[in-house]
């Protein structure tokens, strides 16, 4: 790939000496445009959301950098502050709009999209009333170029380097952990915040990124095209964006661009021979969308990548160094008192109480529908409590979302298996070594790929089948999907463990293989454990304790023996009245 | 009291007619998830047909058949095509219809060229109400608009193919278990969805300027209504309606109409981000 790209930029590098000059020159607006492209990849490609209001922050650069070379275009010193601002702007900008959208809510449906389309008519509106600033419908004009460089010939070769910029910049990240975890989050956000990430934050980074590189394309495009109007911040411009993207490949890091330029240069040729070019720029469009999803590149890299051989990518050894400490939580004391938590008009924990001091294991059982599962859901965030509190070694922890829990030392297992199932297992024990360990900084260094812990050496010795590293998560069977979820739930290191129904959807020997691993983790005496099983069988294994659920609230607690003689339990499970 | 009575007027029937514009979008969103790009170049489509039928120099109200031909037409060729394809994929659903909208719009283009059209009105006069001389034509606009959503709300709620509808969005592995056959359904549902659109246009043809780009002020502002008002309920469509229809009018008339139109676009945002489940939703 890095072979490929520089190729790609030395190639462009000759364009002006091959063609002519104005074949440069309109390359190179089709390449600022797909500067653009490369950061929509980043954020839908990767991570998954789709922004629609792109030239909102590219136009926004353009306004900047236009202003500056009209005011102060005969110095350096005095432009390069403002191309600056043409970068952070727009990047703090979509930032801030990133972080107060996703807070709000966890996935990226289409209302983000939505949201960032109104955002940019919004900045289309405005540009083009506040003549005073934009200078209204006509624009920006006669924006000069940049001091000492030719418009026509020679910018070009300012273009060419900052795609090169660009390009080190969104691959970098892409193998960076924070790429690695943005791939985690388009694929199982809520997994990724229950290893304790703020996923909003993160991100709303990648949003902010994005801006700002299409802030650094518009600085650009302002002296290029010696005039900004309102169109550069607009929906048809965002739009087209995306389409680009869309059609180059959204997941590749050279997509973008050569969708823009096929695209524009399409459009130039068939202009001229071809009134109703659009239609056939539109067809090519939808055949695109629906045949080949991952673009133009896409599509020939996947062939590619069929052709060659499998590489065994045996970075099993690449984890040499001890990471580094996390923050010892040594809390025992899981107290719920009087929760009510009612979702319309369904009382679902109808004043449960309870708690929970020792480090051992205490089974959670009950009917159906006694509300098992809500007792942890309501812990970790993801149901509102109406009244009651919940302590969690001694501070109420009411409330608090699910990443909050992690880093307080709360690990929780689904009761489906929820890995990240387009990374690999090697990857996806990246993402539990990291969790409450990675630092901002450490986001962006290649470090926390070699870290490793002890507990992965322990966890390997019970799921053998961890070590085939370089295997999709999602190839995995059912139960080892459960395994690997288990595995990396453990690698948090928890003091208290959550284990919703571990062993359903196991075979009897998967059962056993489950069970004996628990078994295994809980032997040190320092983890608190509460699983969620309906499996008797598995309960009388385990259970130090057993609390009994009915109708949301507490019904008995005891040992086995004790549950098991209890008139009431028995009343409950043997289908007569209460 | 006069000039209040016009305001009023003007209120109502702005409402009323946004109601008509987001219905074929309320169907296709709202109820089949579809995020339908290309709706307002269906309600173009409608209006076009107004002028082809009076090109002709036939009847004004041959277009509405027209325009359900035209559209369906359309539409059917679009869901068999495309649409069928992508209803797991919303992403992509958008960027296709995005592709159809292009298509449509410079295909029209091609046929009729890029400039404003102009329609006959062919109810003209003015109507007494209230001591108003109120345009006969926005009356009759506004009667089938309520007739329209009106005669679909019951027909949605009592009939047995609204509720193989319901069934359908609900669950639809269990609805084509119980002999729903889904994808004709969908098919019938996205269809008639984006006839409603075009016969829209057909109705507010005579109203409003007739050219290719039309289609995108009507798709924005039908997503906003929509989001406002609720998804999968004509309740929603109305309060929707209503509040954007409101803003819009409200804030135009005290400042202009940049800040009637920035109005409805802060709002749509605000209720995107704080409550994307709109003021009535169907759950």
């Amino acid at each position: 790939m890095r072979a490929v790209s520089i190729l790609a930029i030395l190639g462009l590098l000759v364009v002006p000496f091959v063609g002519d000059s104005f074949m440069a020159y309109q390359l190179g607006l089709y390449l600022l445009f797909g500067i653009v492209g490369q950061g929509i990849a980043l954020c839908w490609g990767r991570a998954g959301f789709l922004p629609l209001g792109q030239a909102l922050f590219f136009g926004i650069g353009a306004y900047i950098s236009g202003y500056a070379l009209k005011t102060y275009g005969d110095s350096y010193v005095a432009l390069i502050p403002f191309m600056l601002l043409a970068i952070l702007i727009p990047g703090i900008l979509a930032g801030i709009i990133g972080a107060l959208v996703f807070s709000r809510s966890v996935g990226s449906g289409p209302y983000f999209s939505l949201i960032t389309l109104a955002v940019s008519m919004v900045g289309f509106q405005l540009a083009n009333s506040l003549e005073w600033l934009t200078g209204g419908f006509n624009g920006l004009t006669r924006i000069p170029g940049l001091p000492g460089i030719d418009t026509y010939e020679t910018l070009y070769f300012v273009i060419v380097p900052a795609l090169a910029l660009s390009t080190l910049l969104v691959a970098y990240i892409l193998r960076s952990p924070f790429g690695q975890l943005l791939a985690a989050i388009s694929q199982n956000e809520e997994r990724a915040q229950f290893f304790g990430f703020k996923t909003s934050s993160l991100k709303a980074l990648a949003f902010g990124i994005s801006a700002a590189i299409a802030g650094f394309a518009g600085a650009l495009y302002a002296p290029h095209q010696g005039i900004v109007t309102p169109q550069a911040v607009g929906f048809l411009l965002s739009a087209e964006l995306v389409i680009w993207t869309a059609v180059g490949g959204r997941s590749t890091l050279w997509g973008p661009v050569v969708g823009a330029v096929v695209i524009g240069f399409l459009a130039s040729e068939l202009r001229d021979i071809f009134q109703y070019w659009e239609i056939v720029v539109a067809l090519v469009f939808i055949g695109v969308v629906l045949k080949f999803p991952d673009g133009i590149v896409g599509a020939i890299a996947s062939v590619t990548t069929r052709l060659r051989r499998p590489v065994s990518t045996a970075d099993g050894n690449r984890r040499k160094q001890t990471a580094p400490p996390r923050e010892q939580v040594s809390e025992t004391a899981l107290v719920f008192e009087d929760i009510f938590v009612q979702v319309g008009p369904v009382k679902i924990l109808d004043g449960l109480t309870f708690s929970l001091d020792e480090k051992n294991i205490t089974c959670l059982i009950g009917p159906n529908g006694a509300g098992k599962t809500s007792v942890f859901n309501a812990m970790t965030g993801k149901l509102p409590i109406r009244a009651g509190n919940i302590q969690w070694g001694g501070t109420s922890v009411t409330g608090k979302q699910g990443f909050e829990m992690t880093r307080l030392g709360i690990g929780r297992k689904f009761q489906v298996p929820s890995v990240f199932n387009d990374l690999t297992i090697s990857q996806n024990i990246d993402i539990a070594i990291w969790s409450n360990r990675l630092r901002f900084t450490d986001l962006f260094l290649t470090s926390p790929y070699s870290w490793t812990s002890g507990i992965l050496k322990q966890v390997e010795d019970v799921f053998p089948f961890l070590k085939v590293s370089n295997k999709k998560a999602g190839d995995l069977s059912q139960g080892q999907r459960q395994m690997l979820e288990f595995a990396m739930t453990i690698m948090t290191e928890p003091a208290l463990l959550l284990l919703d129904e571990p062993c359903a959807g196991l075979s009897t020997a998967e059962t056993h293989e489950m069970i004996g691993a628990i078994e295994a983790f809980n032997a040190g005496g320092d983890m608190t454990t509460v699983i969620i099983e309906h499996d008797m069988q598995v309960v009388e294994r385990l259970a130090d304790k057993v609390l009994v659920m009915s109708q949301g609230r507490l019904l008995a607690e005891g040992s086995v023996a004790d549950i098991k003689a209890d008139p009431a339990v028995q009343a409950v499970y043997g289908g007569g009245t209460k | 009291m006069e000039l209040f009575a016009l305001y009023g007027l003007n209120f109502i029937y702005g409402i009323a007619t946004l109601g008509l514009i987001v219905l074929g979008l309320a169907v296709v969103f709202g109820l089949l998830g579809v995020m339908n790009m290309a709706h307002g170049e269906f309600v173009m489509l409608g209006a076009y047909s107004v002028l082809i039928v009076q090109g002709q120099g036939l009847p004004y109200f041959l277009s509405f058949p027209l325009a359900v031909l035209i559209c369906g037409f359309v539409g059917y060729l679009v869901e068999w095509s495309m649409i069928r394809h992508l209803y797991t994929r919303p992403f992509d659903t958008l960027l296709a219809t995005w592709g159809i909208a292009i298509l449509i719009r410079k295909t029209v283009e091609v046929i009729f060229g890029r400039g404003y059209q102009s329609v006959n009105q062919t109810v003209t006069g003015t109507v007494d109400i209230l001591g108003v001389d109120y345009p006969a034509y926005r009356l009759v606009v506004f009667v089938c608009a309520v007739t329209l959503l009106v005669g679909l709300f019951i027909w949605y709620r009592r009939s047995n193919t609204g509720a193989r509808i319901k069934a359908m969005i609900a669950n639809p592995e269990l609805a084509q278990a119980m002999g729903i056959n889904t994808a004709r359904l969908a098919r019938g549902t996205f269809v008639f969805g984006v006839c409603m659109a075009g016969l829209a246009g057909a109705l507010i043809a005579p109203l409003v300027r007739v050219e290719p780009y039309m289609g995108l002020d009507y798709l924005l502002s039908s997503f906003f209504i929509l989001v406002v008002g609720g998804l999968g309920t004509l309740e929603g469509l109305f309060i929707g309606s209503s509040v954007i229809g409101g803003v819009d009018v409200a804030v135009s008339a005290f400042f202009d109409k940049t800040s009637g139109y920035l109005a409805v676009l802060v709002i749509s945002i605000l209720f995107l981000w704080l409550r994307p489940e709109g003021l009535y939703a169907r759950r």
